[in-house]
């Protein structure tokens, strides 16, 4: 190895890590759950949050603008009563998402302003490409 | 079936076994009896995996619902060829076909074996059979897609493939990327086999760089392909989301990229040899991580892949991958010095190693953005996320830089540029590149990244034409007789790899053009009409002329009719079909866009929702994506160039089977 090649290296790293170090500082977003907002009552700007598209209120107009409203609750656990205690009111303006239904797990880009998450994006898990119901379920 | 499929695929793994250990005591004794046991049970684990896929693929052709993986993907209604794509709808299938794409590809090496060095070849083999045994251990014991239902009675009918996938990229996409990861196996084995034989000459680099050129066409067919599929399949108008799934194919891609161009200074300059042999770990190293990656659940991803125990098999190869290739390092290190260094920056090594150096880059930055969630968890004890501004934020630069010295690389003289070399070279692309900055200017291209995007692509393009032009003046002055049409082919015949590679940059600056335009000069809108109505977006009229439901046994639909016209002169540009389908049996809405491509634009519109009790509203989305078709145009044109890369020299072939 010769001083010019370390030369370069060295400052190709140097510049890589820059760069990484400040998109990152830009643009890293916390990832939450439900709970987690349900908790707290400040409002957060760029977060990411992973929810279970619960049963209640789920409303889709077109006019004036395509906006989709639901409440999320955590994923993964059974809730003996969906209310508006435990879930979290969402609002997306966008076209609904294809496998956009209640019980998908959904991933949400955005900000928690009084209580209200405002998704910026909105992320549909497509459950069915790897994991297809169990087959014993569905032939008893 | 189905037990004839299990049946080949274990005696495979026994055979690869064997491959292994007969591998070993062909490198240790030289004896050749051991080689040609090796190579051998290498065929065998070949034709044995090709079985094994066979009976896969004909237990989808007869709908056989008592193999649980049939009974996931398929369904009676399917139409057949989508039964037959089924294969890798799913993890256990595309687990099989990896197999058997690595295995096809032991198998000619194997069947080629006495072209290669005595020293090199049984290694080469044991390693191509390791990485076999890895991969068929991993369908044996723990993806197995033979596996019965065990139920008392067979399913009348199976569950389906994904609506999403029915479609004929995600019938090529998949394979493609699998025979692009696979074949950078086997110049991974070839180096290693140099590093274990001490043959560090540049042999294994010219006898793997079909493989890689192979490899990397494959790979970059699937990358291209997977984007054109979620711009025509999605909806949301775009083709790329830096969604860790597409970073694991597009991570290899950069380093296999960054290999391509660092080898030809390691065969004209014969340095660079540890580089090279880390650019290959790397790359095939990427290859696994990015199995991990998809397969284990570790990251959030679009693609929810089923959390298996999988992920710690791949991650304890991935190990033993980078350790291996460590440890030789370590110990050839004497053998793996230069003779010669960098003498100049303004040299075409030093270029070549910047364009490296960016790959590498993008490669970590993307990495970096990929782990981040985990890496934040593990450090801080909160979890953060970065997304699309973030790898925008960084690459985009990054891939600036790189146009820029994708012109510059090819054009600059080896060693030392001369004052002369730079006048001659860069005079013309530099004028008219300063040139076209000022029409874009006055054009109203001020933003910072598509003014540089355009110039850096315009000057790439420059030093092409004007390299290509002086080739072409030396043939006819040689050869007076002949005209431009005889003089450029006889030039390409002459340099095929070089004009090859033109080929490839013509497509990247293509590529990179169509991005960039869509990127910056994006139109969006949201809007409902009832029947009848129209209304105008850029230089477009758009008229809802029908709304209509269909249905057959697969979906129910609803579809609309939508003249598009000229905003201009009234003209009917074409009449267009978004449309939504109900899959019956999944319960999956789907979107299927309407789609007017164009040399200057894309017409994109997407069935939104239809309200029928409010008069009969239809909402759509529309994007105009400018310049969007060039993306596809130029990845075809990179494939074009690579294969003429490919093409096979007769003179050169013979030369190299006589060595």
């Amino acid at each position: 190895m010769n001083s010019k090649f370390l030369t370069l290296f060295a400052a190709a790293f140097i510049v890589a890590v820059i760069m990484v170090y400040q998109a990152t500082k830009e643009s890293a977003a916390q990832v939450l759950v439900v709970s987690d907002l349900l908790k707290s009552s400040e409002n957060m700007t760029r977060i990411r949050v992973g929810g279970r598209v619960s049963t209640l209120s789920l409303d889709y107009v077109t006019e004036p603008v395509m906006k989709l409203s639901f409440r999320i609750q955590d994923p993964g656990k059974e809730l003996p009563e969906v209310t508006e205690s435990n879930t979290v009111s969402v609002v997306y303006e966008g076209l609904r998402p294809d496998m956009f239904s209640a019980g998908r797990d959904v991933i949400i880009d955005g900000r928690y302003e009084n209580g209200v998450l405002y998704a910026s994006n909105l992320l549909t898990q497509c459950p069915s490409k790897y994991e297809p119901p169990d087959p014993l379920k569905q032939n008893q | 079936m189905a037990e004839l499929g299990h049946f080949s695929q274990t005696l495979a793994l026994i055979l690869s076994v064997i491959g292994i250990i007969s591998g070993i005591l062909a490198g240790r004794t030289g004896k050749s009896s051991w080689l040609l046991t090796c190579r051998n049970a290498t065929i065998l684990v070949g034709i044995f995996v090709g079985i094994a896929l066979a009976s896969l693929g004909y237990l989808f052709y007869i709908s056989d619902f008592s193999v649980t993986y049939v009974w996931q993907f398929s369904n009676r209604a399917m139409e057949s060829n989508y039964r037959f794509s089924a294969i890798w709808g799913g993890m256990d299938g595309s687990m099989l076909l990896w197999c058997f794409f690595l295995a096809a590809a032991a198998t000619i090496v194997a069947v080629r074996i006495r072209h290669y060095p005595v020293a090199l070849s049984p290694w080469v083999l044991m390693v191509l059979n390791a990485s076999v045994a890895f991969f068929l251990t991993v369908v044996v014991f723990y993806t197995n897609p033979f596996r019965f239902l065990g139920q008392p009675f067979i399913p009348p009918d199976g569950n389906g493939l994904n609506p999403l996938l029915q479609n004929i990229y995600m019938q090529i996409h998949p394979p493609s990327l699998y025979i692009g990861f696979t074949m950078f196996t086997v110049p991974y084995a070839f180096c290693l086999a140099a590093l274990i034989s001490k043959e560090l000459n540049n042999e294994w680099i010219r006898l793997t760089r079909r493989w890689t050129l192979i490899g990397w066409g494959f790979l970059t067919a699937g990358i291209m392909l997977g984007g054109h599929w979620a711009y025509l399949e999605l909806g949301w108008g775009g083709f790329w989301a830096w969604d860790p799934v597409e970073n694991a194919s597009f991570m290899p891609w950069l380093t296999a990229t960054a290999f391509l161009h660092s080898v030809m200074v390691q065969e004209r300059k014969n340095m660079l040899k540890t580089w090279n042999v880390w650019l290959i770990v790397l790359t095939y190293s990427l290859t696994i991580f990015g199995t991990f990656l998809t397969r284990s659940g570790i990251v959030q991803s679009v693609h929810a892949f089923a959390e298996t125990d999988v992920g710690e098999v791949f991650l304890q190869y991935l190990a033993i991958v980078i350790l291996a290739a460590a440890i030789l390092t370590y110990v050839r290190w004497k053998e793996l010095k230069s003779e010669r260094f960098i003498e100049s920056f303004l040299s075409r090594e030093a270029a070549f190693l910047v364009n490296n150096l960016l790959f590498l880059s993008i490669c970590f930055a993307t990495l970096w953005g990929v782990m981040f969630p985990i890496l934040s968890e593990a450090v801080t004890g909160t979890k953060q996320t970065v997304s699309i501004p973030f790898f925008n934020k960084v690459n985009v630069p990054l891939f600036l830089l790189l146009i820029f010295f994708m012109g510059i690389g090819p054009m600059i003289a080896w060693r030392k540029a001369t004052f002369s070399n730079l006048r001659r070279a860069f005079i013309a692309p530099a004028i008219s590149s300063l040139l076209v900055t000022v029409i874009l200017l006055w054009a109203g291209i001020r933003e910072i990244y598509p003014l540089a995007a355009y110039v850096f692509s315009f000057f790439a393009l420059m030093t092409i034409v004007v390299e290509f032009y002086r080739g072409m003046k030396a043939v006819r002055a040689s050869k007076s007789e002949k005209g431009i049409g005889a003089a450029s082919a006889d030039l390409l015949r002459r340099h095929r790899a070089r004009y090859g590679g033109y080929l490839v940059h013509i497509g990247v600056v293509m590529a990179a053009i169509s991005i960039t335009s869509s990127m910056a000069y994006k139109v969006e809108k949201e809007f409902s009409i009832i029947k009848g109505e129209s209304i105008e977006i850029g230089r477009f009229k758009i008229t809802l002329d029908e709304i209509s439901t269909t249905a057959n046994d697969n979906y129910e639909s609803l579809i609309t009719q939508m003249s598009l016209y000229n905003k201009d002169n009234g003209n009917l540009i074409e009449v267009i079909h978004p449309e939504k389908r109900f899959y019956k049996k999944s319960q999956e809405t789907t979107t299927e866009v309407a789609l007017r491509m164009g040399a200057r634009e894309d017409f994109y519109v997407a069935l939104a929702g239809y309200d029928d009790t409010n008069g009969g509203k239809a909402s759509f989305k529309v994007f105009i994506n400018p310049l969007q078709i060039w993306l596809w145009v130029g990845g075809l044109i990179m494939l074009i160039g690579t294969g003429v890369v490919l093409f096979p020299n007769r003179k050169k072939e013979i030369e190299g089977l006589e060595t």
